[in-house]
């Protein structure tokens, strides 16, 4: 078989031929060998670039080889190939020819004496990607859940990858076929009783209006799970993916309750899955009060009362989370100017709140109150004004 | 032979005198010739201007009296006015008469030869031919821990020229001649009127200073190379430095077919030091967290011996089964003999880096009063109450906290610079240095899996309060702002 015919037919093919390598472009049709890959390693640790490493073991004779290697109809990154020879340090690349018009380039190879070398050919290869996605089965009670972690895989390349190591991160590989044209959907991790917190929340700037009409907010549910070791997590950062959200509906089947694009979640830091929006709890927002307090000249403070009327017709109490936006007000009440609102919760605030520190910033409010759950089916009608202060405005 | 016979485009022959009358030759469509070969070649890169000169010396027998030598350069990137030829060693006995371009023959000359007696001398033809170039690129190998790393660095040289060049000798330039200066000085006018200068004139004198400034380096002393067989090692690169250049002379002889690459190692080091640093300064990386290696082009790194021309680095680490990580693939430009190299590999997703904005609070308010030039502080107390007075001037006290998660295994060290436009004082209890007038930086080291979170103050003098543009550093400690 000539070199040549086998470049039509092959997508990454390593040749060896026994010639003399200052004839290089004489020498395009040759006898060859075939070396075969002994293992790959598809590396997909990289956030935008999939690395790939083969192993094969190359017969040189003693003197001057010429490795050829090609990759028609793949898309290897010629610019990245590196050829490593292992073990053998007296078996060294002179040079690298590249021909016009090929997917292919030539090693120039000196080997010491006839041997078996065993290489390392590493070059990043385009068409494959990996997206991450979770599967949570959330407890009756909602209070913990399994969350399994799954990869999947998707070979584009128009290359077979047969007992591939697939790198994730630089410490986790997982041995798998890798067809031509497949995707490969692989589970990586299942953590189990893992807390969770359900959590209500509003905010007009973020969540918007259920019926402004009639000043209604939307209400937005959301499970809280924590990437530490406490909740069984914290070995390493949640990479970013789709969650599809089940409950154990405790008759032994499960429910689906809905999917989120999870955020990539560091150590010690919080995943949050939006489930959709509550019926069960009703909160209104009224603008209470809106009130200018000169000081002097044209410098004023803005004194604004937000009332949240909230009914809770679960039977249990709930956690209820108000996030504001402080510039959102500032624009509504006080001007668009570029200045950093400067803030504070006033004394008519009538209610025990407990802000958010994590969350809360100069542009934004968040706390929650605990809502008492309804009474004989009856919801109760709570009324929280929370009393905000805009300084320093003029 | 490439050169000559195979291809056919790059041709000397050496044309028979049964047929030649000089001056007459328009007339004769049949010809005997003779193709006298191509002992040497030699190709001198010259990068930046895509400039090559070629020199190629061949054995050519004349007879006593008029000779024709033809040449011809059909379908190749030479510039026919730069083709010269000499005779070294030829002395007086053979001297070019002439030079003759042919209407009808494109892509070809004839020059007219006396000889005193018949001789076969040896002919060295020089050009200057486009579409041959070079490029530098380099493999970084960091270790598993990232302390060293493996560096080589290569010299690809691409032939485009349209002419197979055989067994040539390559030499490469790195730097760039101010050739302006050349050609002003060649053509005795002023450097500014080099631009205003004709395209054709300005072309020769560029040619002129090009072969002047490379004759020169020649003469000083880089290494001309003798033509040695294929050698079972690897071909050192040998690397010259003249004045603002270097020349690196590829041993031994390489054949480049046009169309090819080829590439060849210029040098390795192994065991280079290296530090990983995490940057964030948004003037050179933008707004992002910069993961790079760190490392110096001096003997200490066992490198130095050179500049480190401009190139693609591709950047790796051994993982832990004795494979190859790809981290990043990046430019530099040329690094000058112990100046710092920056390798940039990116951001880190196991680092997280986030800027809060926490609060900011105003105070020091002055207020501009009706009456011309008179100002009241804000709660002084001193001047009446005056509705119509106008805020003026104010300091605006902004708490700022960059949270850094190292969700890595490894200690990290984060180097912070961020500028401040205006009349401001940055505050905080890290430990702060001045980068310029409105830069600050501070540096901090973040343990395994640690979670720390950086406060600082910045207080901004605004309207009459700004006196001058700088920053003020002051350390001190800053408190996260409580709501209630």
């Amino acid at each position: 078989m000539t070199s040549t015919r086998f470049w039509r037919q092959a997508a990454l093919v390593l040749t060896l031929a026994c010639v003399g390598f200052a004839g290089v472009a004489s020498a395009r049709i040759k006898l060859i060998t075939l070396p075969v890959r002994e293992r790959v390693e598809v590396r997909l640790e990289h956030e935008a670039a999939t690395f790939v490493e083969e192993e094969r073991i190359v017969p040189l004779l003693a003197g001057a080889n010429q490795v050829d290697f090609s990759w028609a109809n793949t898309r290897v990154d010629a610019d990245s190939i590196v050829f490593r020879v292992l073990g053998e340090e007296d078996v060294r690349v002179l040079s690298v020819s590249y021909p016009p018009g090929e997917d292919a380039l030539v090693w120039h190879v000196y080997a010491p004496k006839t041997s078996a070398a065993r290489v390392r050919i590493s070059y990043l290869l385009g068409g494959i990607s990996k997206k991450y996605n979770y599967r949570a089965l959330v407890s009756h009670d909602e209070k913990s859940l399994t969350l399994a972690q799954y990869v999947r895989v998707r070979n584009d390349a128009n290359e077979a990858f047969t007992k591939a190591g697939l790198w994730l991160r630089p410490e986790q590989r997982i041995e798998r076929q890798l067809g031509r044209a497949q995707t490969r959907e692989i589970l990586i991790e299942r953590w189990r009783e893992v807390p969770v917190v359900k959590t209500f929340s509003v905010g007009e700037a973020v969540y918007g209006w259920l019926d402004q009409p009639r000043q209604k907010l939307k209400v937005a549910l959301h499970y809280l799970l924590k990437n530490d070791t406490a909740s069984g997590l914290g070995t390493a950062p949640l990479p970013a993916g789709k969650a599809r959200i089940f409950q154990d509906d405790g008759a032994g089947a499960n429910a689906f309750l809905g999917e989120d694009w999870g955020r990539r979640t560091a150590l010690g830091e919080e995943m949050r899955l939006f489930l959709g929006l509550s019926r069960d709890v009703v909160v209104e927002r009224k603008v209470h009060k809106n009130e200018r307090e000169r000081i002097e000249g044209n410098l004023f403070d803005q004194h604004i009362i937000l009332r949240y009327r909230v009914e809770n017709f679960k039977n249990g109490s709930v956690r209820l989370y108000v996030e504001e936006s402080l510039n959102s007000l500032k624009r509504s009440f006080v001007d668009n100017s570029p200045r950093l609102p400067q803030w504070a919760i006033g004394p008519q605030t009538n209610f025990q709140l407990t802000v958010d520190a994590r969350r809360t910033s100069v542009d934004a409010l968040v706390f929650y109150a605990q809502i008492p759950p309804a009474k004989d089916g009856k919801a109760e009608k709570t009324d929280l004004d929370l009393h905000l202060v805009l300084k320093n405005e003029w | 032979m490439f050169g000559d016979g195979m291809f056919g485009r790059l041709c000397l022959l050496v044309l028979a005198p049964l047929f030649l009358l000089a001056g007459a030759r328009a007339a004769n469509n049949i010809d005997l010739s003779t193709v006298p070969a191509r002992d040497s070649v030699q190709l001198t890169i010259y990068n930046s201007e895509d400039l090559t000169l070629v020199r190629e010396r061949r054995v050519s027998s004349f007879k006593k009296g008029s000779n024709q030598l033809q040449f011809s350069w059909a379908n190749t990137l030479i510039d026919p006015t730069s083709v010269d030829i000499r005779f070294p060693g030829g002395g007086l006995d053979v001297s070019l008469v002439d030079t003759t371009f042919d209407h009808d023959r494109h892509q070809a000359l004839i020059w007219n030869i006396r000889a005193e007696k018949d001789l076969a001398v040896q002919t060295e033809i020089s050009y200057f031919t486009s579409g041959l170039t070079w490029s530098a690129d380099y493999t970084v190998i960091a270790n598993a821990d990232e302390s060293h790393a493996a560096i080589e660095n290569f010299i690809r040289v691409t032939n485009h020229s349209g002419e197979n060049y055989e067994n040539a000798q390559v030499r490469v330039v790195v730097g760039s001649i101010n050739l302006v200066e050349k050609i002003a000085q060649l053509a005795n006018i002023p450097v500014h009127s080099v631009p205003l200068m004709e395209a054709d004139a300005r072309k020769q004198y560029r040619q002129k200073a090009v072969r002047g400034a490379l004759d020169r380096a020649r003469k000083e002393g880089v290494a001309e190379q003798a033509v040695l067989a294929a050698s079972a090692t690897p071909k050192a690169i040998i690397k010259e430095g003249l004045s603002e250049y270097f020349v690196y002379t590829i041993e031994g002889t390489e054949t480049i077919p046009n169309g090819w690459s080829k590439r060849l190692r210029s040098f390795a080091a192994a065991e280079v030091p290296i530090s990983v640093v995490y940057r964030y300064r948004e003037r050179e990386y933008g707004d992002q967290l910069m993961r790079l290696y760190l490392l110096r082009n001096d003997e200490k790194s066992k490198l130095g011996t050179t500049p480190l021309p401009n190139g693609q680095v591709g950047i790796f680490r051994v993982s832990a089964d004795n494979g190859l990580s790809y981290l990043a693939r990046q430019t530099i430009q040329y690094v000058p003999i112990g100046d710092r190299l920056e390798l940039q590999l990116g951001t880190d997703a196991d680092v997280s880096f986030e800027l809060s904005i926490l609060a900011a609070e105003r105070d020091e308010i002055w207020l501009k009063m009706r009456k011309p030039n008179v100002f009241k502080r804000v709660g002084d107390g001193t001047v009446a109450v005056d509705h119509r007075a106008r805020v003026a001037g104010w300091n605006e006290r902004v708490t700022f906290a960059r949270k850094v998660v190292n969700s890595t295994r490894r200690p990290i060290r984060l180097e912070v610079r961020r500028a401040f436009v205006g009349d401001a004082v940055f505050r905080s209890a890290l430990e702060l240095k001045r980068h310029d007038f409105q830069t600050v930086e501070f540096a901090v080291n973040i343990a395994p899996e640690e979670t720390l979170e950086l406060l600082y103050e910045v207080i901004f003098r605004r309207g009459r309060n700004e006196k001058q543009s700088r920053l003020h550093l002051e350390h001190g400690e800053v408190a996260r702002p409580t709501r209630l």
